[in-house]
């Protein structure tokens, strides 16, 4: 790994032009808290194809000759600053950018608002917490994954849930990061929350399959969340209260404008009125969850920075002592930010994530537990060099040790279980990456790379291998640390944007993802108790090529942002269960799976009014998804679950004066493909229901209109306040969440379908403060 | 393992509203239903042809008549089946014994459907006992099979429940040994309604089942439909038949035990 390095250092610098020239490099912060702001805009005014963006930890680096200019930094939701450069050396200028005033003439602010049209990467949603904060939501939670699924190509994986799908692949293929760190199961509460608390988020970025070499490890999508760092240069506290959650935030300087640290919790109460009842066997119900994000960080130096972060959440049910289950993420991050020089500049990450659940069931004699957990210790390490603005190079190792506990079962000795242990499972995925990105002829971007990874599985365990009817043939003992099975993969990633002048652009992509790591479940809906098997010598990796094209457009000063793209996806090794899978603590879990492929289509519009008094976006897509196996539907073609043909949202969000701001979202999608019985019979004196082909019916459609209101209080100095008001689901459409057959219990004769729904006219109410 | 199921069902009763809507399903055409049994008790036993429906239709599952129908056994017996009314097919001499293996054909028509089926050894059923369980308020009573499974070897069972001497045919229960091997076991079958009450009379059939039959009802249990949530498995499917052909339905020799008493707490 170490020659890797020196050869990649002896040969940056070649990649510089021969003309001298000169690096201004920083830090662009938030001027009043001290936070770093990633993906503002530098341009120089006097030469504006030179620019650049800010990075995950709001490090710039832009160089040009020698000379006078103006350097003007913006980002959006700020003012922007200009500053007069007088370049005859290397410099070093931070920045603080302050919120929402604007000081300079809009031309120059502009040329830095475009650069969603040139850059290369394509497919890329982004999301500030400010974007978010006034639109209405289910229960008045904010919530980023909900409010994602409003944007092109993504989809709600049911009625106020906040699983999503990216372009046809499944909620297991989108790889979640908080902080760099592998988040499991982003969802509370069966999927009705997310685990991530917008208090505690700064950025969230959307990777729609056209990833950066960078990213790894799953098919269909990257989220890239990142935490607050904490306001470095005075104490705050804010919160909310809602009708079933309320959130804490306090942050601060630890050492004033040298190092902050951030501690946001919140906890749901909808079980204190499950136990205001009378009822005992009601009270005695728990249902909540909690979760603390924490962070800090610590300037050692100019060049160096450390930063932790942390994420504890759990969620918590129970049925008096009958049946309770606990489950929840945990992860840690420790990162060492080092500025090698004004050009190359490094962050080393070890990471930490597990996600666990525990299962405890009381009846009658039995007795049981029901444990699992996935467990990640990960190293990383990336570097980014700045040859000059229209020439930078990525590159960096990423190494992870994944151990799985799939169950471990406990049983009292009267009870009628036997104790059970699962043996664990081990693997390190590794992989080693580098891109570059290439302004050519002024036109031309191009970002071009590679990702090389390995997937190892190791021993210790037993190995078994299946003939066609799921039973064990074969059994191979591998011992602790020796290699079962070595998958490699390379995965190349290409995008270009091509400028058409007149703020628009035309961009093209090809993408290769592969996935080691793969979620058992077959229900629709998100379970705790899913577990996820690593790649072995019989499940082989997902592997996902994706071509995209696209044409982006600004315009009216930037106001306006349009883009239309289009993309198609080939999965091959897709997994799916043989009917009646037992996935539950089951040692021959690999048996009852089925591989297949899948293909995925679509085409996808937003438009967007990103500034002025009224703003919000149109997102449309035609989609389809579907997949083939050969123990399914004879083998032919069938639409995924997650296929709908169109789906569209409207956003709307209105500054009515200085005290309301008022908010509307529409949303509307075709119905899931499902399968329905289309006749029956009887067996043993039951009405069985008979099925012709897997998912040939559709869900009736979806659609649903929310509506929101921020009220202002009175902004003090030292306070300042708001209430929320929302309506989700306005005129009570009656979504269905599920349709179910049965004997009609009241005429023997018949047999009827009873169809679900979950939220109409769901109002909620909250109010934030800050001090 | 369902307790997931059962989560879900609770949070979701919590806020929903349900109603019955009127899909537009397509005609399966009839398919030929086959469901026949061999037991350790006494004969005769039956063989049912039927044919299936479309959903919206009757529940009124045409008889199919005509059929020639064989049940032999590995020791070389041979029945032929008389149909005793349209549709039932009932054997002559035939007397089941575990351990053995029996083999069905049905011929209609041009086709012949076949199917073999091995009885289990029985696993004695010792007593029903009662236990109230339930989440939000709602305890419903459950019945408790008790018996001892047999350590070493796997075992299939299923229960049918009679109370008030009609058969309950809402919930199957099935279970097998595979995390339970050699245990006492005390499992409650947990109906999908509150529909034992103190002061029935409760019949419980445990069928020691091998395996194939096992995983028929095992997926006949998943196979409810859904098109949602709720945890219905996300595509259901016809469970795998024993009988060739394309038949629906099963043929399962099986060893019955039954127990019979009042519904109680203690």
């Amino acid at each position: 790994m170490r020659s890797f390095f020196n050869i990649c250092l002896w040969f940056l610098p070649a990649l510089a032009s021969a003309q001298a020239r000169h690096v201004v490099s920083g830090t662009i912060r938030d001027k009043h808290s001290g936070e770093t702001l990633i993906g503002a805009s530098i341009v120089l005014a006097e030469s504006p194809n030179i620019a650049a963006v800010s990075n995950a930890y709001g490090f710039y680096s832009i160089s040009a000759t020698p000379g006078h200019y103006t350097m003007v930094v913006s980002f959006s939701g700020y003012g922007s600053d200009s500053i007069a450069l007088d370049l005859r050396k290397d410099t070093s200028i931070s920045i603080g950018l302050e919120t929402g005033v604007r000081q300079l003439q809009e031309a120059v602010v502009t040329a830095g608002r475009n650069n969603s049209v040139s850059k290369p990467l394509m497919g890329v949603q982004k999301l500030s917490i400010n974007e978010i904060k006034d639109l209405p939501v289910l229960f008045g939670e904010k919530d980023i994954l909900k409010t994602l699924q409003l944007l092109p190509g993504v989809q709600s994986a049911g009625d106020g849930n906040s699983g999503f799908f990216v372009r046809g692949g499944n909620t297991d293929q989108n790889l979640i990061l908080l902080d760099e760190a592998t988040v499991y199961n982003p969802s509370h509460l069966l999927g009705f929350f997310s685990t991530f608390n917008s208090d505690a988020i700064k950025d969230v970025t959307l990777y729609k399959g056209a990833t950066p070499a960078e990213y790894g490890g799953r098919l269909s999508s990257v989220l890239d969340v990142k935490m607050n760092d904490g306001n470095n240069k005075e104490y705050h506290a804010s919160g909310g209260i809602g009708l079933i959650s309320s959130r804490l935030n306090i942050e601060g300087p630890i050492e004033k404008d040298k190092s902050s640290f951030i501690i946001s919790a919140r906890r749901t109460y909808a079980d204190v009125f499950l136990k205001l009842s009378k009822d005992s066997s009601t009270n005695q119900n728990s249902l909540y969850f909690y979760d603390i994000n924490a962070k800090a960080n610590l300037r050692l130096s100019d060049r160096d920075h450390l930063f932790f972060s942390g994420y504890f959440g759990k969620d918590n049910l129970g049925f008096g002592n009958t049946f309770g289950i606990d489950y929840g993420n945990v992860t840690g991050t420790l990162r060492w930010n080092h500025i090698f020089n004004s050009r190359l500049f490094s962050n080393a990450s070890l990471i930490y994530s597990k996600y666990n659940y525990d299962i405890r069931i009381n009846s009658g004699n039995n007795n049981i537990g029901i444990t699992s957990y996935i467990k990640d210790l990960h190293f990383k390490e990336d570097m980014q060099y700045y040859a000059n603005a229209g020439n930078k190079m990525n590159f960096g190792i990423d190494v992870i040790s994944h151990t799985t506990s799939p169950g471990v079962i406990s049983a009292s000795q009267t009870s009628s279980f036997n104790p059970l242990t699962l043996q664990n499972k081990h693997a390190v995925e590794s992989a080693a990456y580098v891109s570059h990105d290439l302004s050519l002829f002024t036109r031309l971007n191009i970002n071009y790379g590679l990702r090389a990874g390995a997937f190892t599985v190791m021993g210790p365990g037993s190995f078994y291998t299946y003939d066609k009817d799921g039973n064990a043939r074969d059994t191979a003992v591998y011992s602790g640390g020796k290699v079962v099975k070595n998958y490699f993969n390379l995965e190349p990633r290409f995008s270009a944007s091509y400028k058409l002048g007149n703020g628009s652009s035309f961009k093209l992509a090809y993408t290769r993802t592969t996935q080691n790591l793969h979620l058992l479940s077959n229900s629709t809906s998100s379970n705790p108790t899913d577990v996820w098997i690593p790649s072995s010598n019989n499940v082989r990796p997902e592997i996902a090529d994706q071509v995209s094209a696209g044409y982006y457009r600004n315009f009216h000063d930037n106001q306006y942002e349009f883009s239309s793209e289009v993309y198609y996806r080939n999965m091959q090794h897709q997994i799916d269960y043989k009917n009646g899978a037992q996935l539950i603590a089951n040692e021959n879990v690999e048996s009852q799976v089925v591989f297949g492929k899948g293909r995925a289509y679509g085409w996808e519009l937003f438009f967007k009014k990103k500034y002025g008094k009224f703003n919000g976006w149109i997102s449309y897509t035609l989609s389809r998804t579907e997949r083939q196996f050969s123990e399914i539907n004879k083998g032919s073609w069938f639409p995924a679950n997650q296929d709908r043909t169109h789906n569209l949202s409207i956003v709307g969000i209105y500054k009515a004066g200085k005290k309301w701001t008022l908010s509307a979202d529409f949303t509307y999608y075709s119905g899931n493909a499902v399968t329905w019985p289309s006749g029956k019979y009887e067996v043993n004196g039951q009405i069985a229901f008979l099925y012709t082909r897997r998912n040939t019916y559709r869900m009736p459609a979806y659609h649903r209109l929310d509506v929101g209101a921020t009220l202002q209080g009175k902004k003090t100095k030292r306070f300042d306040s708001n209430w929320n008001f929302s309506i989700y689901n306005l005129y009570g459409r009656e979504n269905p969440y599920s349709i179910t057959f049965e004997q009609d219990p009241d005429n023997a004769t018949r047999t009827r379908a009873l169809q679900y729904a979950l939220f109409r006219w769901v109002p909620s109410i909250t109010y934030n403060f800050k001090f | 393992m369902r307790y997931s199921i059962f989560i879900v069902t609770a949070l979701v009763c919590l806020c929903s509203c349900k109603k019955e809507v009127n899909l537009n399903l397509d005609d399966a055409g009839p398919h030929i239903v086959i469901e026949g049994a061999v037991t350790d008790a006494a004969g005769p036993y039956t063989v049912k042809i039927n044919m299936s429906v479309n959903f919206k239709a009757e529940n009124t599952f045409p008889p199919v008549s005509g059929g020639r129908v064989k049940i032999s056994d590995n020791e070389g017996h041979s029945d032929s089946l008389i149909e005793t009314s349209p549709g039932v097919y009932m054997t002559q001499t035939m007397t089941g014994k575990p351990g053995n293996t029996y083999m069905l054909s049905v011929q209609l028509g041009d086709t012949l459907y076949t199917a073999a089926s091995t009885m289990p050894f029985p696993v004695p059923f010792d007593s029903i006992t009662f236990r109230r369980a339930g989440a939000f308020g709602k305890k419903n009573i459950r019945a408790v099979p008790n018996f001892q499974d047999p350590p070493g070897v796997k075992n299939y069972y299923l229960f049918n429940e009679y109370l008030n001497g009609v058969l309950v045919t809402k919930d199957i229960f099935v279970f097998n040994d595979r995390l339970t091997d050699g245990k006492y076991i005390t499992r409650d079958l947990r109906n999908t309604d509150d529909i034992l009450h103190e002061g029935d009379s409760l019949e419980i059939a445990m069928y020691c089942i091998d395996e194939p039959i096992f995983n028929y009802f095992n997926q006949l249990d998943q196979s409810g439909g859904g098109g949602g949530a709720f945890n219905s498995a996300a595509a259901p499917a016809n469970p795998v038949s024993n009988i060739s052909n394309g038949a629906l339905g099963y043929f399962s020799a099986h060893t019955i035990r039954e127990r019979r008493t009042k519904v109680h707490i203690e």
